[in-house]
């Protein structure tokens, strides 16, 4: 094609009209990306370390287990890492010994997946089932403010990550 | 086709929907051209292809079922709230307190799930007969439309997936948890798509409006564009494979006797020539009926029946509800609905660990198996290199070994499913039918 001032008009006028169509495409596509989260919190506030009762607790609101022993305290995640269900609690009536990373452990409870299967020993390492990876431990800290027990899953902390107050 | 009488009926009358009313076989070939609805179809068609043993009218059935799907579907629209307080109310009240609210949601669910099965089993025959194949017609693209049938029964799936968690009751919420969860699998996307998907990290009311919309247009404007295109083709493809098998057969008897060939196009509009138009071909007084009363009145019939089987079954078996979603307790077991199980099934036992390397199955069961399945599935007929005599014929000869392969498939994904059904149970766990589960302890 010859360019001539027609053909370089036309080119130019209708190359801007497909660029407008591209924009306009743009804004459709970019408005389905929210910029604004309005989801539920992924940090929450307990009690003080001394209410949380000992032993185990579930906390609704970030989908964790919290453990209490003493002055120590530390959390799981129940998101399954296999598909995401929310793992169960099972106390085992006889604790038991196994054998996690070469160490003898023992193991007083579990958690089972009911989507497919999968299951973890109490600190979260999976030994059945379909999952590929352990539980995540959530971060535990004390509020600078006014001391209560806060978890946070904005945080990653690798696995045995306990507090002790 | 000794079942079906070819009666010379005088095709006149006016009616609300004949402008026009139709003298001679010239005339009733134009008036399928002038008629909207009519001109999906051809002027004559074959008794072979309106036989019930050739197709068994799954294609049909599966069309009758989105109709009802689409009629019960708008109905629901209007009573329903896609919201995360009010969806779960609103399902309850069309239930209890709409009248014959339950009726209209059993029969959309119901024929969701026959809708799922049609499709299926349509599949299944088109591959058997070997439909897929091109025939002797000049333009023929049967591959293609192949190809289209399946994203429709990809779409079918999607359809009812995006469905079912409209809800927002148990099986809902743990659907989408996992369903989006094996998007996430995906390898670099797959953060991005569950987000796109979710409209955030969380399954709250970004998502399920973002699956009413999906649920309620997008998909089925899917259906439909899609749909109207595997009809048209089916026309210029020269109709159900069958025909093509007819007339290669009746062609073998012709050249014994010698006859010259003569070609006319249809109704003077198409050029070249297709396998009906072909006029020493095909013996029209000997195969064909005109598409005027006969193929219209099989297709209301089926139309009808599937309607009324539709309506008396949703009088039985109506649409369940769990209990409201709860994001902190997972059901257990958590089944999927039946046409999802295979996956479910699959996703539960094909975790790879290598050493220390370990390969979720998550993606090896649910994205990978199903992805290969669905391109082998829609790549085959470019493989299938057995002649054209096999094209239209129920297990042709030459086809032999495809047809126990595919079968096998089909074979294996069922079986996935009955296990899945019948012989999962608590923390999917297997047991055999007759043996009882134990006691789960409803708190921990």
């Amino acid at each position: 094609m010859k360019l001539n001032r027609r053909n370089f008009l036309k080119t130019i006028g209708i190359g801007s009209l497909l660029v407008g169509l591209v924009g306009q495409l743009y804004t459709w596509i970019r408005s389905l990306f929210p910029n604004v989260s309005y989801e539920s919190v992924r940090r929450v506030k307990l009690d003080e370390p001394d209410k949380i009762p000992d032993g185990v607790t579930f906390i609704d609101d970030i989908k964790a287990y919290i453990f209490r022993e003493g002055k120590t305290f530390y959390a799981i995640s129940a998101v399954c890492t296999h598909l995401g269900c929310t793992v169960k609690y099972v106390g085992l009536s006889k604790p038991k010994i196994v054998k996690i990373g070469g160490k003898e452990v023992e193991v007083k409870w579990e958690f089972h997946c009911p989507c497919h299967g999968s299951k973890f020993y109490g600190d979260g390492t999976n030994y059945a089932g379909p999952a590929p990876r352990p539980l995540d431990w959530v971060k535990v800290e004390i509020s600078p403010e006014d001391g209560k027990l806060v978890l946070d899953l904005n945080k990653t902390v690798p696995q045995n990550y306990k507090l002790t107050v | 086709m000794a079942e079906l009488e070819v009666k010379q009926k005088r095709l006149n009358g006016r009616g609300l929907f004949w402008t026009w009313s139709p003298r001679s076989e010239k005339e009733a070939g134009e008036s399928i051209v002038r008629n909207l609805l009519l001109h999906w179809f051809p002027a004559k068609v074959t008794l072979k292809s309106l036989s019930w043993g050739y197709s068994l009218w799954l294609g049909t059935i599966t069309a009758a079922l989105f109709l009802i799907l689409g009629i019960t579907g708008v109905i629901l629209m209007f009573l329903y709230v896609p919201s995360v307080e009010r969806a779960y109310q609103s399902i309850k009240d069309i239930e209890y307190v709409v009248s014959f609210g339950w009726f209209i949601r059993a029969m959309h669910r119901n024929a969701a799930h026959l809708m799922v099965a049609s499709a299926f089993l349509h599949m299944v025959r088109v591959f058997l007969t070997g439909a897929y194949k091109n025939g002797i017609g000049v333009g023929q693209n049967r591959p293609l439309n192949w190809i289209v049938g399946v994203v429709l029964l990809l779409i079918t799936l999607l359809l009812s997936f995006t469905g079912y968690l409209l809800p927002w009751d148990q099986l809902a919420f743990w659907a989408i948890t996992v369903g989006t969860n094996i998007a996430k699998s995906a390898p670099l996307v797959g953060e991005w798509i569950r987000f796109i998907l979710l409209g955030g990290h969380e399954i709250e009311q970004n998502a399920l409006i973002r699956f009413y919309v999906l649920h309620c247009f997008f998909l089925p404007s899917a259906v439909l564009i899609l749909f109207s295109y595997h009809m048209w083709r089916i026309r210029k493809d020269g109709g159900l494979a069958c025909v093509d098998n007819l007339v290669l057969s009746q062609k073998k008897e012709k050249v014994k006797d010698g006859i010259k060939s003569k070609t006319y196009s249809l109704l003077g509009l198409t050029t070249g020539r297709t396998v009906q138009v072909e006029a020493t071909l095909l013996d029209e007084e000997k195969y064909t009926v005109n598409s005027v009363p006969f193929l219209i009145r099989r297709i209301g019939l089926v139309m009808l029946g599937t309607f009324i089987f539709v309506a008396l079954i949703s009088l039985f078996i109506n649409a369940p509800l769990e209990e409201p979603a709860n994001p902190n307790v997972t059901p257990n077991p958590a089944k999927a609905p039946w046409y999802f199980l295979w996956l479910q099934e699959l996703v539960a036992i094909t975790t790879i660990r290598i050493g220390g390397f370990v390969l979720n199955g998550a993606f090896i069961g649910g994205i990978l198996i199903p992805g290969v399945l669905v391109l082998l599935l829609a790549i085959w007929p470019y493989f299938d290199k057995s002649s054209n005599l096999n094209t239209g014929v129920w297990f042709g000869k030459e086809r032999i070994r495809q047809n126990i392969v595919f079968l096998v498939l089909c074979f294996f994904v069922i079986l996935l499913i009955i296990i899945g059904t019948y012989m999962r149970g608590p923390n999917w766990e297997f047991y055999f039918p007759w043996e009882p589960w134990p006691e789960i302890p409803k708190k921990f």
